[in-house]
């Protein structure tokens, strides 16, 4: 029987360590990147649907991550007229001079114009807590995204059920 | 309607430091410029596209809005009520035309 030279198991050693290294190495960086992602972007958060909504976040938001957290869109799952939609949110960050939310922006998905408002505020605003009405199209998800005076981006989203058309 | 006719609600009862509830009302028909009216002509879009708030001369907040506001806006948002002074709401419509809505916050004595 013919044995392995010494030559030929090296190599196959060495070959299977390679491979192994690799294996490895691939594993921890497709952990790396799941667990990066899962931090800024959450399976459940939705998918720009459209360039539209996908511009408005690349021109207010370049390419920070959007975060999920910290911000609360309280919203009925199901609105019977789409001419007057009830928002309420809501935000735990520090509203001081050092750390404050400087801009919340509001987005419905299909909306003929996506971004419905935007809010600039300052420290002298308290703790953010916003009500307001707003139009829907149709069926859409809403993403309330609050900017920070340094930066950060976090939001909330909720999908909302309309059949009357408040849009035209 | 009288369009820009605006209401601005506060608590009655106001002391130095307090975070208040400001709700501010508006009149406008804010047209999208999708709907047509009952001889089927287009109604143009005439909208509140920006507002700006100010307490004692000093701008606190400034909203960007479109025409996805709801008819008459209303909006409610806190506000630290830590001096006496006017509070203002400007808001400005796509055709240019400003209204302004104004109260004094007044503190309570004692």
């Amino acid at each position: 029987m013919d044995q392995p030279s010494a030559g030929g198991r090296r190599a196959f050693l060495q070959a299977i360590g390679l491979a192994g290294a690799a294996l490895a190495f691939e594993g921890i960086s497709a952990g790396g990147r799941t667990l990066s992602a899962r931090l800024v972007h959450s399976p459940d958060d939705p998918e720009p649907p459209n360039e539209i909504v996908a511009k408005i976040l690349k021109d207010r938001f370049g390419d920070r991550p959007i975060q999920r957290g910290h911000v609360t869109l309280d919203m009925a799952t199901m609105t019977e007229d789409g001419r007057y939609v009830p928002v309420s949110l809501e935000s735990d960050l520090p509203m001081t001079p050092e750390r404050y939310v400087k801009s919340v922006f509001f987005i419905i998905d299909h909306n003929p114009d996506p971004l419905v408002f935007a809010m600039h505020l300052t420290p002298r605003i308290g703790p953010l807590a916003i009500q307001t009405r707003v139009k829907m199209r149709r069926t859409s998800w809403i993403r309330a995204i609050c900017e920070t005076s340094d930066g950060e981006v976090w939001a909330d989203y909720a999908k909302v059920e309309t059949s009357l058309n408040g849009c035209g | 309607m009288e369009i820009g006719k605006g209401k601005i609600l506060v608590p009655e009862r106001i002391t130095q430091g307090d975070v208040i509830r400001v709700q501010a009302v508006v009149q406008h028909p804010m047209d999208t410029g999708f709907f047509r009216d009952a001889n089927a002509n287009m109604i143009p879009p005439f909208f509140v596209q920006d507002v700006v708030v100010t307490y004692g001369g000093e701008e606190v907040a400034r909203f960007e809005w479109t025409s996805g506001v709801s008819r008459d806006p209303m909006i409610a948002f806190p506000l630290r009520a830590d001096r006496e002074a006017p509070l203002t709401f400007t808001y400005r419509d796509n055709k240019g035309t400003s209204y302004q809505t104004s109260i004094p916050i007044a503190f309570q004595p004692g």
